[in-house]
C-alpha cells in the first residue's frame, strides 16, 4: 500500500456533459487537482454498472470491487496525471445499452424490470438468458475516478499476490465522484 | 452433450450474437473436414467432430466435444456442457466488467470456482469478442506487448481454461499479470500450441506468447503493436515494410502527448476494422498485391518522407526530387500509378461498379474506415496525394513543378490532421511545447502554422492554457515557431 498524505478532496470531478452520438454515450468529465502536487488517475472505464430501477449509470474509472476471472489477459488500466493547481479533461465513450447475463431465467414473472429493454421471462430453469439495458433514457450519470498521489508502479513484492484486490485497485488512495441528472429525456436515436 | 454455439437467447436481438464467426474461429482451430455442428435446437447447435487430424489444437477440440464431463465440485458429480457465447460486444458481467476486447471462461455458478459468481447457469460459459483487438507479450521479447491475438487464439486461450473447469482441475489466480500465475500460464502454453499449428500451416516459424506473463493491453493504447493490414499483404509481422511503418509512426508522432493520442484514436478507429478486413483478405493472393502495391507501398513512402521533413525543413525542390529519387525506376513507377489508379476506383466507384474489388471488403471499409476523420487523414489522404504527384511526374513534371505541388498538397493537408481532446487537459506550458513540436515536425509553413492554430483556437474557446498559448502567439509574430 502507498502512503496516503493526500486529502480525499484534492482531485475534484465535474461532469460536463453526456451526449448520444450514433450508438454511444459520450461522457467528458473536468478534473481538477486542488493539491500542490500532481495527482494521478485512472483514465478509462473498468466497470460499468446500470441500476434500472433508478436509471443511474455507474461508471468506474477504478478496478476497486472487479473480480479476478480466467481471461485473455491481464489489463491495466490507462493512467494520466494533472498538474497541481490545474484542471484536466477526460472523454469517455461508452455503448449507449449493456447486456447482462440474467440471474431470472426461468423465475416466475421476471419480465425485466424498468428500464430494461429486454427480458429473461421466457427461459427455462438455467437456460442461458440475457437482459438489455437500454441507456437512452438513464436519468443519473455517476463517475468515480481513482487517483493517487503517486504513479502507478507494479508491485514486485511476494506479499503482493497474496491480495486479493486487482493491482490497480490496491494502487488507488482516493475516488473523486461526480454526478450529473439528466433532466430532459433524450431523443431517441434514429 | 458437451460443447455448444450459442446461436439465440432471450434478452437478447438477433444481430447481438455472432455465431457464424464463432464457428469460423472453431473451424481454424480443427484445420480439420471433421469439423460440424448439429441441428440447433433451444437457441444453441452443438459442435460435432470426427477427428480426422492429430497435433494439440485437434486434440483439445476432440476432447471438449466427444467427452461427457461430470466434474465433482463437493456435491457430487453434475454433467456440465460448455457453451461458447461468441460476438456479444456489449456483454458486461456483473461485477461491471465488460467483454469488449476481452475474453473468459466462467465456471458453473456452484463450483466455487474463481469466476463462478459471475454465472447464473450451471454450464461453463467461453465468452469472447469476436473483434477483440489486444497485444500481449511477445515471448523472448522481456514483455515487449506487441504481439496480436486473433479471434481464434482468444477462442483457443479460454477453451484451455474451460477444459481444466470442466474436468475440475482449474490451477491457481493471481491477481497481478506479471508473473501469470498458474492458471494463465497453462492457457498460454495451449494458446502457443495453436500459434505454432497455426506458423506451421503458413510455412512460417511461429511467433510465440511469453507463457510468464499474462498481462496486455488494448491495441489502441499505442505502443509497440501490430499493424496487421501491412502484416497481411507483406506476410510477416517483421518484414521490411511493416518496420519501416512502425518507424515512422514511432519517430515522427508518438514522441509527444499530443502524438500519443492521436494513435489512441487512431488505432481506435483502426482496429475497428482492420481485424474483419485481414479476415476477408486472408485467402485472396491477388488483393493482397494490390493493396501492398497499390497501398502501403505509397503510403510507406509518404510517411517516410514526412519523417525526413520533420527532421530537416526542406524546400519544395528538395521535395520535388526526394520524390523522383523514390521513383527512379520508370517501369515500376508505370506499375504503381496503375495500382493505385485500382485502388482509387475501389475507393471512388460505388457499390456494383467495382467488379474486382470484393464487395464485403469494400463494405466493411466504407461503414468503419472511411467515416473516421483518423483515417482519411493518416491513410487515405497521403496515397490520393502520392497518386497525383505520381501522375503528374510521368507526365513529364520535373523536381520544382512536382516540389511545388508537393508543397501545396502538404499545406492543404497538414494541418487538417484530427485534434485531439487530449489538448483541452493539458497545463499551459505543455500546450506550447506540443504545438511547437507539431509545427517543427508536420506543420512547417506559415500557411499551415495560421491554419492549425485558427482550428485549435476554434476547437477549444473556453479552454484557458489553449487560449492562453494562442493569444501569446498572437502578440508575438504569426507563424512564429517556438
Amino acid at each position: 500500500m502507498v502512503s496516503d498524505d493526500s486529502k480525499p478532496d484534492d482531485l475534484t470531478a465535474a461532469i460536463q456533459s453526456v451526449a448520444p452520438v450514433d450508438t454511444r454515450l459520450q461522457v467528458v468529465v473536468r478534473l481538477q487537482n486542488k493539491a500542490a502536487r500532481a495527482l494521478h488517475y485512472v483514465a478509462d472505464v473498468r466497470a460499468m454498472r446500470y441500476d434500472p430501477t433508478t436509471r443511474t449509470l455507474t461508471l468506474a474509472l477504478s478496478d476497486e470491487g472487479r473480480e479476478v476471472i480466467p481471461g485473455l489477459a491481464g489489463k491495466l488500466p490507462l493512467f494520466r496525471h494533472v498538474d497541481p493547481g490545474s484542471e484536466a479533461e477526460i472523454h469517455l465513450s461508452v455503448p449507449d445499452r449493456i447486456v447482462k447475463l440474467s440471474r431470472s431465467a426461468g423465475s416466475a414473472g421476471s419480465a425485466g424490470s424498468a428500464g430494461s429493454a429486454g427480458s429473461a421471462g421466457s427461459a427455462e430453469p438455467d437456460e442461458l438468458a440475457f437482459e438489455t439495458q437500454q441507456l437512452s433514457d438513464v436519468r443519473e450519470v455517476v463517475v468515480e475516478v481513482a487517483w493517487a498521489d503517486v504513479p502507478y508502479y507494479h508491485d514486485t513484492r511476494a506479499s503482493a499476490l497474496q491480495d486479493a484486490r486487482l493491482p490497480a485497485a490496491r494502487w488507488e488512495q482516493h475516488k473523486a465522484r461526480a454526478t450529473k441528472r439528466q433532466d430532459k429525456k433524450r431523443t431517441p436515436k434514429s | 452433450m458437451a460443447t455448444f454455439i450459442l446461436q439465440d437467447a432471450t434478452g437478447i436481438g438477433s444481430d447481438d450474437l455472432d455465431p457464424a464467426r464463432g464457428f469460423i474461429d472453431m473451424a481454424i482451430i480443427a484445420n480439420d473436414t471433421g469439423l460440424g455442428m448439429a441441428d440447433p435446437a433451444a437457441g444453441k447447435q452443438r459442435l460435432v467432430y470426427a477427428r480426422t487430424g492429430n497435433g494439440p489444437p485437434r486434440l483439445r477440440l476432440d476432447a471438449m466435444i466427444n467427452t461427457a464431463f461430470s466434474p465433482n465440485y463437493g456435491s457430487g458429480a453434475n454433467n456440465v456442457d460448455t457453451i461458447v457465447v461468441a460476438g456479444l460486444k456489449s456483454l458486461v458481467l456483473d461485477d461491471g466488467t465488460p467483454m469488449a476486447d476481452n475474453g473468459t471462461a466462467l465456471p458453473p455458478k456452484s463450483s466455487g470456482l474463481p469466476g463462478a459468481s459471475l454465472n447464473p447457469t450451471e454450464q461453463c460459459l467461453v465468452i469472447y469478442d469476436t473483434q477483440l483487438a489486444i497485444c500481449v507479450a511477445r515471448d523472448g521479447s522481456g514483455g515487449v506487448l506487441d504481439l496480436p491475438v486473433s479471434p481464434p487464439v482468444a477462442l483457443y486461450h479460454e477453451f484451455s481454461h474451460a477444459f481444466r473447469i470442466v474436468n475440475n482441475t482449474l490451477l491457481a489466480l493471481t491477481v497481478a499479470c506479471d508473473p501469470s500465475s498458474p492458471e494463465e500460464r497453462a492457457a498460454i502454453i495451449d494458446e502457443n500450441d495453436l500459434r505454432t499449428d497455426l506458423a506451421s500451416r503458413a510455412g512460417t516459424s511461429p511467433t510465440l506468447r511469453d507463457p510468464g506473463i499474462h498481462c496486455g493491453r488494448l491495441a489502441s493504447d499505442g505502443e509497440e503493436c501490430c499493424c496487421i493490414i501491412a502484416t497481411l499483404v507483406s506476410r510477416s509481422p517483421r518484414s521490411q515494410q511493416v518496420q519501416k511503418l512502425r518507424c515512422a509512426r514511432d519517430h515522427f508522432v508518438r514522441g509527444t502527448e499530443v502524438g500519443h493520442a492521436f494513435f489512441e484514436h487512431f488505432f481506435r478507429d483502426y482496429y475497428a476494422f482492420s481485424p474483419q478486413a485481414c479476415t476477408l483478405m486472408a485467402g485472396d493472393q491477388s488483393l493482397r498485391h494490390q493493396l501492398l502495391e497499390g497501398f502501403v507501398e505509397p503510403l510507406l513512402d509518404f510517411w517516410n518522407m514526412m519523417v525526413e521533413r520533420g527532421r530537416c525543413v526542406m524546400g519544395s525542390t528538395q521535395l520535388g526530387a526526394a520524390f523522383i529519387a523514390l521513383h527512379a525506376d520508370r517501369g515500376h513507377a508505370e506499375q504503381r500509378r496503375a495500382a493505385l489508379q485500382r485502388t482509387s476506383a475501389y475507393w471512388e466507384s460505388g457499390a456494383g461498379q467495382s467488379a474486382e474489388a470484393p464487395a464485403q471488403l469494400m463494405a466493411l471499409l466504407r461503414e468503419r474506415a472511411w467515416p473516421s476523420p483518423y483515417m482519411q487523414w493518416a491513410l487515405v489522404a497521403p496515397v490520393r496525394l502520392m497518386h497525383a504527384l505520381l501522375t503528374r511526374y510521368l507526365a513529364g513534371a520535373d523536381a520544382p513543378a512536382i516540389g511545388r505541388a508537393f508543397t501545396e498538397a502538404l499545406d492543404a493537408w497538414a494541418p487538417e490532421v484530427p485534434i485531439s481532446t487530449l489538448w483541452a487537459g493539458l497545463p499551459a506550458a505543455q500546450v506550447r511545447r506540443e504545438l511547437g513540436f507539431c509545427e517543427r515536425a508536420l506543420l512547417q509553413t506559415t500557411k499551415s502554422k495560421t491554419r492549425f492554430r485558427q482550428r485549435l483556437g476554434e476547437r477549444f474557446p473556453d479552454i484557458t492554457a489553449v487560449a492562453g498559448v494562442l493569444g501569446r502567439l498572437q502578440t508575438i509574430h504569426k507563424g512564429d515557431t517556438w
